[in-house]
């Protein structure tokens, strides 16, 4: 073959692949490119579990892009910022990050985003997706800040609730709260227990909302006061480090109180800080969200397949499956309003009103969270709450209960 | 009446811990009236060298107990000879200036060199407390109550007996003139930094003996630093004094009034004693009273 033909034979078949391509059916190209901005906290309080929880989250957007994202013609693009869990520094923040991504939702963290945001993005008409559960302060209507999950305080009631029926009997539940005042989500967490159990008399028995630093020098004394009232349970939704002081407190006074911890300062965060998990033998976490335990969950499958898949690093537990939930709700939603509205011209109000149009399912979701159905009227759903349960079994995390009843929980 | 006895226990053997990081303070103070605004910070970066020595390197706590000291000495001659040796002759403020960009440093080196993690502390004391008939008392802090007692002693002897003690004190005073005097003012500070630093380090045994360790520990900085006020920055024993008051104060609230109120009162407390005689007596309950003669 002269060197002619070869050329000419290349041609060819060059001419006849561009033929065959264009008679195939076009196959959808991401062409629209939205961006998300990612608050985060890589030095501040919660610098420890931030790497994880970005993590989560991040390797969803992947996820997404890839599977959902490319057929639906749209690209997420994300920036993490730096806020050191600082409200101050969110505030000043806010207006470099609006100009330089002009996003379309924003996917926070916690306390300091809510308050130094709540007043903000109503005017710039861009929602804020968080991972936590919601706080009282921010229980108001026409929210543009949305909680997959109820308050602190709706998810322990419901915690105790489901423990008074283990228990039995019609006594109230003798509780008592390890509470902060460092920070005002921390009170926020006491304050609603509170009134549910005020206003539950025969149900729960509160017998002491305990203040204290959030290292605390010694819980030994305070300790002793709820050991002596009888309690049953101990609410400990702030930190871990209150963990480990409540429990080396509960150690000295020989007593084996089971201490409810929230997801952010949960069972293997406070067991890590605890020197061992087998220290919480019997202890519980409670929340609104799938627990990462070692049972065969859809959860646990798609955290697998973002692992093998997606280069999601982190370890399979609550921190990463709050970053995964909190990415599975968030891109849920904007496909929801893609879907309504079409790849094009996607603003923050457009995804807002596909959140209140459009129940997100727990298929959806991959069973990371229930079936979410928000309404203007809170910013976290308020029908259908269900709060999971796991607990250190043999020095392993274990799933005790799913989908146990949220109590209604008023306004406070 | 018992358990009311045991909460003044409990209580003054804290104000002791406090009376004890407080002591820091004023051996810097003694020794070139700065107020290290880092206190609390050294206690950190103490606590993470015990946990280096014990939890990382594996040594026995008889070997690492000994040589998170020395290392806690040496990373405070490190941080005098880098960041205040410098400044000697110039004004006290600008010293003061520098251990504030200090506290942002060293909480910042925390995080680079340990990250963020929450670490569990090596438990150092007995976990069980000591029972005295109903009463409980807290080992770590029983322990750590008579390390102050004997650090305050043996502090106040070698600052008013000895002639070393005696020369830190008229570096205090003018740098200048201790100089002329042919005190050496860079070793006097430099010690005072070395003992500031094992002191804080001791503080943090006893603080975070079986408890966990983030930089949240530096917290107990500002927890003493009423005592180190109340007391007067110039007087060690009068720490032991100040710090049983605001600890006893601190615990009653906290065990009586905050379950009435509903809140933390307890941590305030301290403050607002320490207001109040600042008020009555701004130099603290046992401070030197400077006289001018002109």
């Amino acid at each position: 073959m002269t060197y002619q033909t070869k050329r000419g034979l290349r041609g060819f078949l060059a001419a006849g692949a561009m033929a065959v391509a264009a008679t195939m059916p076009l196959k959808a190209k991401a062409e629209e490119i939205y961006n998300l901005a990612l608050l985060s906290d890589f030095s501040g309080p919660y610098a420890d579990i931030m790497p994880i929880l970005a993590g989560g989250r991040e390797a969803v957007f992947t996820w997404w892009n890839e599977t959902r994202g490319q057929d639906l013609g749209v690209t997420l693009n994300y920036k993490n910022y730096e806020t050191r869990y600082d409200a101050a520094q969110v505030a000043s923040l806010w207006p470099g990050i609006k100009s330089e991504l002009d996003p379309i939702a924003v996917v926070g963290l916690g306390g300091p985003d809510v308050a130094a945001l709540s007043e903000r993005l109503p005017e710039d008409k861009i929602p804020m997706f968080m991972a936590t559960a919601a706080y009282g302060f921010a229980w108001q209507p026409d929210a543009w800040i949305f909680n997959p999950r109820p308050t602190y305080s709706h998810e322990s009631a419901g915690f105790l609730n489901w423990m008074r029926e283990q228990r039995g009997g019609d006594e109230p539940f003798k509780v008592a709260i390890l509470a902060s005042e460092a920070s005002p989500a921390y009170v926020d967490m006491a304050k609603g227990l509170e009134l549910y159990a005020e206003e539950h008399p025969k149900e729960i028995d509160l017998v002491e909302v305990i203040y204290t630093e959030v290292q605390p020098t010694d819980l030994t004394g305070q300790m002793r006061r709820v050991v002596r009232a009888g309690a049953e349970a101990l609410i400990i939704q702030t930190n871990t480090s209150i963990v480990v002081a409540a429990k080396r407190g509960l150690q000295a006074n020989g007593a084996n109180i089971p201490i409810m911890m929230s997801s952010h300062n949960g069972l293997p965060a406070s067991g890590a800080a605890l020197g061992g998990l087998e220290q919480l033998e019997g202890d519980f976490e409670a929340y609104g969200m799938a627990i990462a335990a070692d049972e065969d969950t859809p959860a646990r499958q798609f955290y697998e397949t973002l692992v093998t898949e997606y280069g999601l690093e982190a370890p399979w537990n609550v921190v990463t499956a709050m970053g995964v939930s909190q990415g599975l709700y968030t891109v849920t939603v904007i496909q929801h309003a893609i879907e309504a509205n079409g790849a094009e011209g996607l603003t923050g109000e457009k995804v807002r009103e596909a959140l209140f149009a459009q129940t997100i399912t727990t298929e959806e979701t991959h069973g990371f969270l229930p079936s979410l159905t928000f309404t203007p009227e809170a910013p976290f759903p308020l029908e259908g709450l269900k709060v999971n349960v796991g607990t250190v079994k043999n020095g392993k995390i274990t799933i005790e209960a799913t989908g146990v009843d949220i109590p209604e929980v008023k306004k406070w | 009446m018992v358990y009311f006895i045991n909460d003044i226990i409990t209580g003054a053997l804290i104000g002791l811990l406090y009376a004890l990081v407080a002591m820091g303070f004023v051996v810097i103070y003694r020794a070139s009236k700065v107020f290290n605004f880092a206190q609390g910070e050294l206690v950190i970066i103490g606590g993470f060298i015990v946990w280096f020595t014990t939890m990382q390197a594996g040594l026995s706590l008889w070997l690492s107990i000994p040589l998170s000291l020395v290392l806690a000495g040496l990373v405070g001659y490190a941080i005098e000879r880098t960041f205040l040796t410098k400044l000697i002759g110039e004004s006290v403020f600008s010293m003061v200036m520098v251990t504030v960009g200090l506290l942002i440093l060293l909480r910042g080196l925390v995080l680079l060199v340990f990250g963020p993690a929450v670490r569990p502390f090596p438990i150092i004391f007995p976990l069980k407390p000591l029972f005295v008939g109903d009463m409980l008392i807290p080992m770590n802090l029983l322990i750590g109550g008579i390390i102050t007692i004997v650090a305050a002693v043996g502090l106040s002897w070698f600052f008013n007996r000895t002639r070393s003690g005696l020369r830190m004190t008229a570096v205090a005073e003018d740098h200048v003139v201790a100089s002329s005097m042919g005190i050496s003012v860079k070793g006097s500070i430099a010690f005072a930094w070395v003992l500031g630093a094992i002191l804080s380090t001791i503080g943090a045994m006893i603080f975070l003996s079986g408890k966990s360790l983030t930089f949240l520990a530096s917290d107990i900085g500002f927890a003493a630093l009423p005592v180190a006020l109340f007391a007067g920055l110039e007087s060690i024993g009068g720490l032991i004094l100040a710090g049983v008051i605001i600890g006893v104060a601190q615990s009653l609230t906290t065990n009586y009034l905050d379950p009435l109120i509903g809140g933390s009162l307890g941590s305030v407390v301290p403050y607002i004693i320490m207001l109040a005689i600042l008020l009555i007596r701004p130099t603290g309950l046992f401070g030197w009273r400077t006289i001018e003669r002109v």
